[in-house]
């Protein structure tokens, strides 16, 4: 599956658009992250735990995302968009979007 | 009164004491290292074309299709930076401790895009797009100001250095 953020796909031309594909998960992790994070806010730093959170939920609304645009039959999805939203301390929403198209390569 | 002055000397020692041995001894340095690690990666990166136009400038064939690149980092803020920023918030004005602490979130999380997209074996990205992402409620009253950003990018070969 070809993923991107562009609307074209270089060396590939659009030959069908199914339409918008989704996905979303809010994630968190166990409270001892969120007891180190604030520990780590004395002195400054990654908050590594965090960081994971984020590409994990990252990860996870990409593949309902994917598994939709694979159920329409498409074999890439362009114009991939992210945003996330704060449900409750410590938890993050990660929503990702994109247009479920098939692609050929371009003579 | 001799009382008095011991008193306050005490609650000087637990107010001010932490704050200096966290924000500035071991804050101060986390950022310097951070800055200094920022600098020598941004040196080699010098090749890699990063653009944020839609249209894959100076694209040719690769072995592969282009592919998406997703990066993200949270940052923590320090004790001396957060009580400083207090401090500027009642007199208004630019919060310059939030401001490279800003900076380091963004130049980190552009760095780990191109890292990727090199592992993959591109030489470029386009379409670089950096947001501020929310975790657990940074917008909230909480007591721990962080910068979280998630940055996307595709990443294409590029013929410019061939």
């Amino acid at each position: 599956m070809i993923v991107t953020n562009t609307e074209t796909v270089a060396g590939y031309e659009i030959v069908a658009t199914y339409g918008l594909v989704q996905g979303n998960t809010v994630r968190a992790k166990h409270a001892g992250r969120d007891i180190a994070a604030s520990f780590k806010n004395l002195v400054g730093g990654e908050l590594k735990g965090y960081t994971e959170l984020l590409t994990e939920s990252r990860r996870e609304a990409m593949q309902r995302m994917l598994a939709q645009a694979q159920q329409l039959g498409a074999n890439a999805v362009v114009n991939v968009r992210f945003t996330t939203s704060a449900v409750t301390s410590g938890a993050a929403e990660l929503y990702a979007y994109g247009t479920a198209v098939t692609v050929e390569p371009s003579v | 009164m001799e009382e008095d002055f011991i008193f306050i000397g005490i609650q000087l020692l637990v107010f001010v004491g932490p704050m200096v041995f966290f924000g500035l001894i071991i804050g101060g340095t986390v950022e310097k290292r951070h800055f200094r690690r920022l600098d020598a990666l941004d040196a080699q990166y010098q090749d890699f074309l990063v653009t944020q136009l839609k249209s894959f400038p100076m694209s040719v064939a690769g072995e592969s299709a282009p592919s998406l690149v997703v990066a993200e980092v949270v940052i923590a803020s320090d004790y001396l930076k957060s009580w400083f920023a207090k401090w500027r918030n009642l007199f208004g004005g630019e919060l310059r401790s939030f401001q490279t602490l800003q900076t380091r979130a963004k130049r980190e999380v552009m760095q780990r895009l191109i890292k990727s997209a090199m592992e993959q074996g591109y030489n470029a990205i386009c379409n670089v797009r950096i947001e501020s992402a929310d975790v657990g409620g940074a917008t909230a009253e909480r007591q721990t100001p962080m910068a979280a950003v998630i940055a996307t990018a595709t990443a294409y070969h590029t013929g410019r250095n061939l």
